[in-house]
């Protein structure tokens, strides 16, 4: 008899057992009230949504998606999935001239990019914050990340051809911010992934990943650049043989669980094939493909944040890795807390106190360490730990850049 | 990805065994689906509290010769139950919890409803009682947070007040509490705790308590205190004055979380690489027949070798188990299980009695290496609640079994 | 009515408290009759809490009993007016299988109509639209005005009415003995179970609505009914999975409804039969839940997949009328007695036989009955009249209306007791905050619960409010709302008898579907109140080494 072989329903919130352990985890509920938390957001208010949709609560909101819920449950059950679907499901209509601001990083990023010297000049302004406080709800407390005048895509046009000499081949995603706020990321992708042997390659037409706008409510957009981007790393992976790398672990996240999960966007036959750099780069080292030659006097004393994304992606070990074998730093890895800034959430005004708040352990331990720089995967996180603690955050893919002797290991690897 | 160990499950027995391992050079990782059943704890560790027949345990120690053959004490052996039982009080010193108790001596711990359960290790935060109906004092405050519900003051005035401890029951009301009380549903211990931890916070509460008191002896407080640093535990006995007994209550468990989040940092203090939030899918073997790598979902085509593997899987709740309208297994390795066969033989229709299927789990050898399809694996073991042929409810062994197994676990695998 | 003057005297005392006698209260004291209600348990203990909740269009009926079907689809309509609190309009199917005979789907469309139920035959690939649920190989649907119904509500509702109309209700009183002078019954004696005290009560007439209890009753009154007692059991399962209710297209068989209610859905039933001395205690066997899941699947294929949070069974009140050994074809019809013409019994009436949703009918057929014997000249009005809490607005406007910012608990206990949430304190904030967090329940539901609706236990409170009727069956809540109840009661050692009793009533549908996550579920369980609290089974004797 099969019957009930596999209770496992496809709303998997059925499998929540009311242990309370997410209501332990969740970095909002300590902070804001008004948040029902992860257990009644999730599993307990989805049963009466089944029910009528009329019992979608507002509050919802006030979920940060850091997933540390998911991490926590000791049943599997996807909690912010639960909450995002229902958000996405029952949410009221339009989405806010703000948040569609907000969310359209890549928009956004076009336009200021053009104008970035005025635009970085305007936004430390005080009447430009007074108007975005006032009118956007765009809290002035908030300092903005800089634009930059040259995207990413336009400096690797020219380099473009020089990727083509090497014997083997990826290809980068590199998201938003890399493109229009710090490019140095990305070149710092291609200059350690050159020495390790391999050119590096755009993939074709990449879109925004889609993060803020789900997290905004614009799922319809969402789901087109899903769909426009599934296709692209389909092409990549599939007619050009070439796997495809990261480096933002938001990007990464939404990529390969929020499209299925949330946008209901198939990248089964893909998903395999795409990772975050220092995952790709471990693989290789593991499997003796690839080497690390370091400089004699690199020295550092790094502090490693674990992204919310990263610690359900439970891939903040290939980042940790990778910067402990670099002989002259010495690493601490503390505790997975959220920064509180979860992409655009932080940027909005009635969440900015909250936002400081769920951050304060996280920047309190910083302080108390007081490292050379923090290394982590996300540039949101980036902006929240500058701007919250005065310490430089690295992504590990630059300290393994500023780390490496660049040309022996070319030469290691040739 | 290669490790000399890898435990899968990261609750109690798991990160014993994890600790025990890499404190002695060994290079370990703990996989854990979630957070553990520590969460729920009652503050303390059992040993034996009563035999299978009924028979009240005073000496667990002498008492494990009147188990049978099948129970994990007995295929251990007292002798070494005795020895691991004695080490476990510095164990958990060296990991900076603070415990205390006898093998051969249970006490008596009060339970959220006024019950009372013998144990044998009890976190600093609680009070042993010497025996089953000692009275904790001659007059007694119970004081609650206003507007917690996971604190039955009234069933432990009723139980305290039966052995001729007069009671009065209070409450406090906390101008920082107020914004957590907005929340209708998260006035839970831990949440409490997070705001009580907060320095000037549990100063407050402490006067405001010792306001109420009118000349009674013992002062009775939920176990909402101290969620990252039990010192605020021993800073609130101080600041009050008169004897605090500290309650567990309903869970999350404060006491509980802090020894589990304690534990974890001292595994990874001593270079241990623990992944939460992970599910093993999977295992390959050597030709020898031993485990030679495992699959997780987060880790995919990285398999995560390792010399030996310890599955501190836990029972049912944690999927130690999985159990089916026909069967049940253990979903990993597929390992020869204890169990009852039929349905019917699994349960009681009286729930307050003795339940069979919380005693299934993996048949074990004396050194508790587990087997499939009857043929022995030489390089992996069981611990903890996934092994079977003890009723850790019924009989009060759940603690001392998940510490004791994974103690020997680890032993096996250094003396190898 | 002049002449029923002191406290002991009353118009009409009417036996039990399923929705039969509480409708039967509720229309006696409408029409101005001094009331006296009593029940031997809590109200809605009986078959009236044990079926599937179903708001029948009577097109189950219809191909079978015509007559049942016409009341049916009657007070369907009726409901739908007067009892809007505890209805869901959902609409319902009839589909045909491929294993089913599509030929009996043109009688049974026939068959509706002749019955005034508005049966439509529908496209599958509509109905599949329309209760997206339903298994995609079905070759027939008719849509027809099915819906769901709250027994309990129900019941509730028609008590507070009563009450508010005059009558007296006492719970926990079993009726120890008719008091009869000569051929004429006088009244009852009654025992309270809680205060273990004897009491009389007096009136000229006495109605026995004891359900498939009713049979003692009338023993006790010196006569007979011969009730037949068939089991039916049902599933409950963790939530909804189907929002439409489905029913097969064929002759009633078992496992062939899957109606939606409230948060959860539940598969019914099987129909076996029973030996009256067993009808106190029912056992779902593990060969019910097989053939409740076989056939359910058939219906909704994801229910194979779907936690089942527990197993019951009611006992069906049918009047045995032949030896059909099944039950099924007995007729649902309602059985009014008036023992003065069929016994020779003066002042005694059994109202029986009929179901859940021609419960109104049956008080009304009863109340007419009484009335003319009492000569009172008063016509029926609950047809007209809403029940308490269902005047008027939906969830959305009452809960808008009485708070600021109604959130998900607020909207919860609107969608319980409608109207009537107005009076439940809500403001504060140890008020709103959660007792049970599956459904939803806060203290201040919990409180009026205890203060208005009677409630005497936790079992009683999971009745009115759903407390421990979600996904953990108990585990947090109930120790919580013991502790209100202690409170309430001032008496301890009652609250903790009564938790572990409540537990085991919990547990009692949950090991006949112990797998799975439900095994996880009463493993948590089992550690919260056996290991953390300590609780244990009463009758242990302790043994000394």
């Amino acid at each position: 008899m099969n019957m009930q072989e596999k209770n496992i329903s496809e709303n998997n919130f059925e499998q929540c057992i009311k242990c309370t352990v997410c209501t332990v985890y969740c970095p909002v509920v300590p902070v804001n009230p008004l948040y029902p938390g992860p257990k009644q957001a999730g599993p307990d208010g989805e049963r009466l949504r089944l029910k009528k949709g009329l019992f979608f609560d507002d509050t919802l909101k006030y979920c940060l998606n850091c997933k540390r819920c998911e991490v926590a449950c000791p049943s599997g059950v996807r909690i912010g999935d639960i909450i995002q679907a229902a958000r996405i499901k029952y949410g009221s209509g339009s989405p806010k001239l703000r948040d569609m601001i907000l969310a359209n990083t890549d928009f956004m990023g076009s336009v200021a990019t053009v104008a970035a010297p005025v635009v970085n000049a305007t936004l430390g302004l005080k009447p430009v914050k007074a108007v975005m406080d006032g009118v956007l709800k765009v809290d002035k407390r908030r300092t903005f990340p800089k634009y930059t005048s040259k995207k990413f895509e336009s400096w690797y046009k020219g380099i473009a051809s020089s990727q083509d000499s090497f014997g083997k081949h990826v290809s980068y995603f590199h998201g938003c911010y890399v493109n229009y706020n710090y490019p140095q990321l990305g070149k710092d992708v291609i200059t350690v992934m050159n020495a390790l042997g391999y050119g590096v390659h755009l993939l074709e037409n990449e879109k925004c990943c889609g993060t803020a706008l789900i997290s905004n409510g614009m799922i319809d957009q969402a789901k087109r650049n899903a769909e426009h981007n599934i296709g692209s790393l389909r092409k990549s992976v599939q007619e050009k043989k070439m796997p495809v790398i990261g480096a933002s672990s938001s990007c990464m996240f939404t990529i390969r669980d929020e499209y299925p999960h949330l946008l209901g966007v198939d990248n089964k036959d893909v998903r395999d094939s795409f990772e975050l750099a220092t995952r790709f780069i471990y693989r290789l080292i593991e499997d003796g493909k690839a080497k690390l030659v370091f400089k004699k006097d690199y020295k550092a004393n790094v502090a490693y944040h674990t992204p919310c994304h990263m610690e359900r992606l439970g891939w903040s070990i290939f980042s940790t890795e990778l910067i402990r074998i670099i002989p002259g730093v010495t690493l601490t890895v503390l505790d997975s807390n959220c920064c509180g800034i979860a992409g655009t959430y932080g940027f909005k005004k009635e969440n900015y106190e909250v936002s400081q708040a769920i951050g304060k352990p996280l920047f309190d331990q910083i302080g108390r360490i007081a490292p050379d720089y923090v290394a982590c995967d996300c540039e949101t996180c980036k902006w929240q730990i500058e701007m919250s603690t005065g310490v430089t955050v690295k992504n590990p893919i630059s300290i393994l850049a500023e780390a490496l002797d660049l040309e022996a290991t070319a030469a290691a690897n040739r | 990805m290669k490790f000399d160990t890898i435990i899968i499950g990261g609750g109690l027995s798991g990160l014993v065994c994890g600790i025990r391992l890499q404190k002695a050079g060994r290079k370990c990782a703990i996989v854990s689906a979630g957070q553990s059943a520590m969460h729920f704890s009652s503050g303390t560790f059992d040993l034996l509290g009563r035999l299978p027949d009924g028979t009240p345990v005073d000496d667990p120690i002498e008492a494990i010769s009147k188990l049978d053959g099948g129970h994990p004490y007995s295929i251990l052996g007292a002798d070494s139950v005795e020895k691991y039982a004695a080490e476990a009080e510095d164990f958990f010193a060296g990991c900076g919890i603070k415990v205390s108790g006898n093998a051969h001596k249970n006490t008596w711990r009060v339970t959220p409803t006024g019950e009372r359960k013998p144990s044998w290790l009890t976190i600093s935060d609680f009070t042993p009682l010497e025996a089953k109906d000692s009275a904790i004092g001659s007059k007694a405050l119970i004081v609650n947070i206003l507007g917690y519900l996971d604190f039955n003051t009234r069933f432990l005035a009723d139980s305290f007040e039966r052995q001729g401890t007069s009671c009065r029951i209070e409450s406090i009301k906390l101008d920082e509490m107020e914004r957590l009380r907005k929340n209708p549903s998260e006035m839970r211990a831990t949440n409490i705790a997070r705001v009580m931890d907060r320095d000037g916070v549990w100063e407050k509460a402490a006067a405001k308590v010792k306001e109420k008191l009118q000349g009674e002896d013992v002062l009775v407080l939920p176990a909402v205190f101290g969620l990252k640093d039990a010192s605020v535990v021993e800073k609130m006995r101080e600041a009050i004055g008169v004897r605090t007994m500290f309650i567990a209550t309903m869970p999350p468990s404060v006491p509980g979380i802090r020894s589990q989040l304690t534990l974890r940092a001292e595994f990874e203090k001593a270079g241990g690489r623990f992944f939460l939030g992970d599910t093993v899918v999977d295992a390959d073997y050597n030709e020898d027949g031993t485990v030679k790598s495992i699959g997780t979902v987060n880790f995919g085509d990285i398999r995560l070798y390792a010399d030996d593997f310890v599955l501190a899987s836990g029972s049912f709740f944690s999927k130690g188990l999985i159990a089916t309208p026909e069967k049940v297994c253990e979903p990993v390795f597929g390992a020869d299980l204890t169990i009852a066969e039929g349905r019917d033989n699994w349960f009681d229709r009286n729930f307050w009695k003795r339940q069979n299927y919380i005693s299934f789990g993996a048949t074990v050898s004396s050194s508790l290496n587990v087997s499939v399809e009857g043929r022995e694996i030489a390089n992996l073991y069981a611990i903890g609640s996934l092994v079977g042929g003890c009723n850790a409810l019924y009989e009060g062994c759940g603690g001392g079994v998940a510490i004791i197994t994974a103690m020997k676990a680890a032993d096996v695998i250094l003396e190898k | 009515m002049g002449y029923a003057a002191r406290d002991n005297e009353f118009d009409v005392i009417i036996v039990g408290g399923g929705i039969t006698g509480a409708g039967t209260a509720r229309d006696c004291a409408i029409r101005g009759l001094k009331v006296l209600l009593v029940e031997r348990h809590d109200i809605a203990t009986g078959a009236t809490g044990r079926n599937h909740g179903l708001l029948h269009s009577g097109a189950r009926y219809a191909v079978t009993d015509r007559e049942s079907a016409e009341e049916c689809i009657k007070e369907n309509m009726i409901l739908r007016k007067i009892a809007r609190h505890c209805v869901e309009e959902t609409e319902g199917l009839f589909l045909t299988l491929p294993e089913d005979d599509l030929e009996y789907q043109k009688k049974f469309v026939e068959s509706c109509q002749a019955a005034g139920i508005n049966a439509k035959v529908i496209d599958p690939k509509e109905a599949m639209r329309m209760e997206p649920s339903a298994n995609p190989d079905i070759i027939g649907a008719v849509q027809v005005p099915d819906g769901a119904v709250d027994p309990f509500r129900l019941t509730s509702a028609n008590v507070i009415d009563a009450k508010l109309h005059g009558a007296k209700v006492l719970v926990y009183s079993e009726v120890t003995r008719i008091i009869k002078d000569g051929d004429t019954v006088k009244g009852v004696e009654v025992y309270n179970t809680i205060t273990k005290q004897k009491a009389e009560y007096y009136a000229p007439i006495t109605v026995n609505a004891g359900g498939i209890w009713g049979q003692r009753i009338a023993e006790l009154a010196g006569t007979k009914i011969n009730m037949f007692p068939a089991k039916g059991a049902l599933l409950i399962f963790g939530h909804r999975v189907n929002n439409v209710v489905l029913n097969r297209c064929r002759k009633p068989a078992n496992a062939d409804i899957l109606v939606p209610g409230d948060t959860i859905c539940l598969i019914g039933t099987t129909s076996s039969r029973v030996p009256f001395e067993e009808v106190d205690n029912m056992y779902v066997t593990a060969d019910e839940v097989d053939v409740l899941l076989k056939e359910g699947e058939k219906l909704a294929p994801s229910l194979a997949s779907t936690r089942i949070l527990r197993a019951y069974a009611g006992v069906r009140p049918l009047v045995a009328t032949d030896d059909d050994p099944s039950g099924r074809n007995i007729s649902r019809g309602i059985v009014l007695l008036d023992h003065e013409t069929r016994d020779g019994i003066k002042g005694f009436v059994t109202i029986t036989g009929g179901k859940l949703m021609t419960y109104r009918l049956m008080a009304e057929w009863a109340t007419d009955l009484v009335c003319k014997k009492l000569g009172v000249d008063k016509k029926c009005v609950t047809m007209n009249t809403p029940l308490p809490g269902s005047e008027h607005e939906e969830i959305d406007e009452i809960s808008k209306k009485t708070w600021a910012k109604p959130g998900t608990p607020h909207k919860a206990t609107v969608g319980r007791h409608g109207g009537r949430a107005v009076q439940i304190g809500l403001e504060n904030e140890y008020e709103a905050s959660l007792v049970c967090e599956c459904e939803e329940v806060s203290v201040g539901e919990v409180k009026y619960a205890i203060n208005e609706l009677d409630v005497h236990n936790l079992v009683d409170l999971r009745r009115r409010t759903r407390v421990g009727m979600g996904t953990c069956q108990g585990e947090l809540c109930a120790c919580r709302a013991s502790g209100l109840l202690a409170d309430a009661h001032k008496c301890t050692e009652r609250a903790k008898a009564d938790l572990k009793n409540f537990v085991n009533e919990r547990w009692k549908g949950m090991y006949p579907v112990c797998w799975g996550d439900t095994l996880r579920e009463s493993e948590y369980s089992q550690w919260i109140y056996s290991g953390v609290c300590g609780l244990e089974a009463e009758e242990e004797s302790p043994k000394t080494e």
